[in-house]
């Protein structure tokens, strides 16, 4: 347990996530994305946002038709959370961290 | 291969026509007035299996040849299946793919996607654009869109959603296809709404099994701004691709019969008053082995002799059953169909619907390009389906070759004693220039064949009912019988000959018998008139010689008494009693 919550909080996070511009959706998940890495991922990811009505070849790349859409590479196998993140709490234990460490 | 009569001649004159673009699907063009409105959405609803996806992507593939590139999103099939199922209507999309001018996109969500809150379409819209744009391509599918939104669960979200996508369509200037699955109740239901109001036009799609055959047809719900044919329309999926032949938007254009054309029996073509018409129809009707395929076979093999194509379409022998069975009455098919002036086509009725037959003939009549076709028999057609299924596959296979200027020889089994009413064959009646009837007459121990013109457009024909017999050098009709005895066949036409012959020897014999009574009354006349001549001639001569004597005997009286006067005067006596 202690072994492998070590293991994730040594890990990087590597994450892209479409948005469509300031669409309601986009920005809502982009903020609470962006809270979450500042507040609980300190050094410890790697996110790029991508605009997909600027940048529509990357959304093709990935095969991404909604947005906004969030895509994790690594550390564990791709992973997709499509939606507005509308629940951080959620998000949370998605990305594995832990609930003490969301609290701290 | 896009039909030419594109729709633009049911237009008010003076209206503005909507600017359409062509289905590419043969037949489709005429039901939608000219083809898909551009630059607007068109909706292909149905239930699985209906053939929404596969008419779509034909659709898109036919435009994608024919230089307009397309885009498909497909949020049900992988690219991979729907380039596999292309394949098997001979559909090339990964050769598209490569010249540019279809692009197969991806659309399904992995499965594994964890949905958490509100979501847009936007990057799809996005994609679709800028391919389109990179592409140059002017039509889109979206196939199976409800799948995508069935993720959506707030039933207003779908809705939201959907006016967005709409609208942004419509400025796309991208003429687009959509398909989806008809709900009857659900959220599914308020979507199935929804798509029906933002489309342009909307087709209904459906696979119906009728006495075990399965039918599909297609229906326009509504085509705004425009025309359209608002029947049920058969269609068929086909190996290459779909096929559909509207009956009502076909319209006549049946050619006017050419030359005539032998029968292949000489006496017959007296019958018909020379022959029958190139380009007219013929139906061939009688009971079951009264010799109409046979001579349907004659004619096959006549025309072919002079160098012309011929479509034999069998329902009920096989290619080789046929070709030996005539040729046990001397017919050769063998010989025309190795020099390729003859092709069969072969098929159990009950083996597919009536449209896949239908496509199947008209397909090979298109590929071969036959003068004549051969439909035997048009009784089996009621095998693909019952009786409607056999009416609309003849209806439209006789227009489309009338249309063509084909002669079509139909070959009719009727039974028993309604024959006279089945002879019209399935309610075509109108389609039928020449009827030839076979029958069997009945009597004196043994049935024999009978053949007549019943009807023959544009000719003089006898009405007569002639013996016709099967030969080994095929079929032979008779010369009339028509004595006392009526019409009469076979062996009792034998003996009425006899009979006839013998009443005539008998008629002569007498006639020979009174002449000779004649003649010997007269040369009894004759003998009397001699006799009689001669007791005239006795009884004058008698009767000069009794005058003569008369006379002779007065004129001695005279005599003796006058010189007893002269001497009493004189005085001389002679002495007084000398």
């Amino acid at each position: 347990m202690d072994g492998q919550s070590n293991a994730r909080q040594d890990s990087v996070l590597r994450m892209r996530l479409f948005v469509a511009g300031n669409e309601p959706n986009s920005r809502m998940a982009r903020d609470t994305l962006e809270r979450i890495c500042r507040e609980h991922l300190q050094g410890r990811f790697e996110l790029e946002v991508v605009d997909v009505l600027e940048d529509f070849k990357a959304a093709l790349g990935e095969n991404v038709l909604v947005a906004p859409t969030l895509v994790i590479y690594e550390p564990s196998s791709q992973m997709r959370v499509v939606g507005s993140l509308c629940d951080p709490s959620r998000l949370l234990k998605l990305l594995g961290i832990r609930g003490e460490e969301a609290g701290r | 291969m896009p039909t030419s009569q594109v729709g633009r001649q049911f237009k008010e004159p003076g209206a503005k026509a909507l600017p359409k673009l062509s289905t590419y699907i043969r037949g489709l063009d005429e039901i939608l007035s000219g083809g898909l409105p551009q630059g607007r959405t068109t909706l292909l609803s149905g239930e699985p299996g209906s053939g929404k996806t596969v008419l779509g992507l034909e659709m898109l593939y036919r435009a994608a040849l024919n230089g307009e590139p397309g885009i498909l999103l497909s949020f049900e099939e992988s690219p991979q299946e729907l380039r596999q199922n292309a394949a098997t209507m001979g559909f090339d999309l990964p050769g598209l793919e490569a010249e540019g001018k279809l692009f197969l996109l991806e659309g399904r969500i992995e499965h594994r996607s964890i949905v958490e809150g509100s979501f847009g379409l936007e990057p799809l819209m996005a994609i679709i654009s800028g391919k389109a744009r990179e592409m140059g391509a002017k039509r889109v599918m979206l196939d199976a869109l409800d799948v995508l939104l069935a993720l959506m669960e707030e039933p207003l979200r779908v809705r939201a959603e959907l006016h967005f996508l709409a609208d942004w369509l419509s400025n796309s200037g991208l003429t687009s296809l959509m398909t989806l699955k008809p709900r009857q109740a659900g959220a599914g239901r308020a979507f199935q709404d929804f798509f029906y109001s933002m489309s342009d036009c909307v087709l209904l799609l459906d696979a119906r099994v009728l006495n075990q055959v399965t039918t599909r047809r297609l229906r326009v719900l509504k085509y705004r701004g425009s025309d359209f044919g608002r029947n049920e329309y058969p269609f068929v999926i086909t190996s290459c691709g779909i096929r559909t032949i509207p009956i009502t938007a076909f319209r006549l254009l049946h050619k006017p019969f050419g030359e005539r054309l032998p029968s292949g029996v000489e006496r017959l073509d007296g019958l018909l008053g020379g022959g029958f018409f190139r380009g007219s129809c013929v139906l061939l009707a009688g009971e079951p082995g009264t010799g109409k395929t046979l001579l349907a076979s004659g004619f096959v093999e006549e025309t072919c002799r002079r160098g012309e194509r011929v479509l034999y379409v069998s329902f009920e022998e096989s290619e080789e059953a046929l070709v030996s069975n005539v040729s046990s009455a001397g017919i050769d098919l063998a010989t025309p169909g190795k020099e390729g002036l003859l092709r069969f086509l072969t098929a159990m009725p009950e083996s597919k619907g009536a449209e896949e037959h239908l496509m199947e003939v008209v397909e090979l009549v298109e590929e071969f390009g036959p003068r004549h076709v051969v439909v035997d028999a048009i009784s089996a057609c009621q095998r693909m389906g019952g009786q409607q299924a056999a009416f609309d596959f003849l209806m439209r296979l006789l227009n489309f070759l009338k249309g063509q200027g084909i002669t079509i020889l139909l070959v009719n089994q009727t039974s028993g004693s309604k024959a006279q009413l089945e002879i019209s064959g399935n309610g075509i009646s109108s389609m039928i220039d020449t009827v030839v009837f076979f029958s069997y007459v009945h009597g004196d121990g043994e049935t024999n064949r009978a053949i007549q013109v019943l009807k023959s457009r544009c000719s003089a024909h006898s009405n007569q009912l002639r013996e016709c017999v099967i030969t080994d050098q095929g079929i032979k009709v008779m010369e009339p019988y028509s004595g006392p005895g009526g019409v009469l066949t076979g062996t009792a036409r034998k003996l009425q000959e006899a009979k006839d012959a013998q009443a005539t020897r008998r008629m002569e014999a007498e006639i020979h018998l009174r002449e000779m009574e004649v003649a010997r009354l007269e040369a009894l006349l004759e003998a009397e008139k001699a006799r009689l001549k001669a007791q005239i001639e006795q009884a004058q001569w008698d009767l000069e010689r009794l005058r003569a004597e008369r006379e002779r005997a007065h004129r001695e009286t005279a005599e003796r008494l006058s010189l007893r006067e002269e001497g009493v005067r004189s005085g001389i006596h002679e002495a007084p009693g000398d």
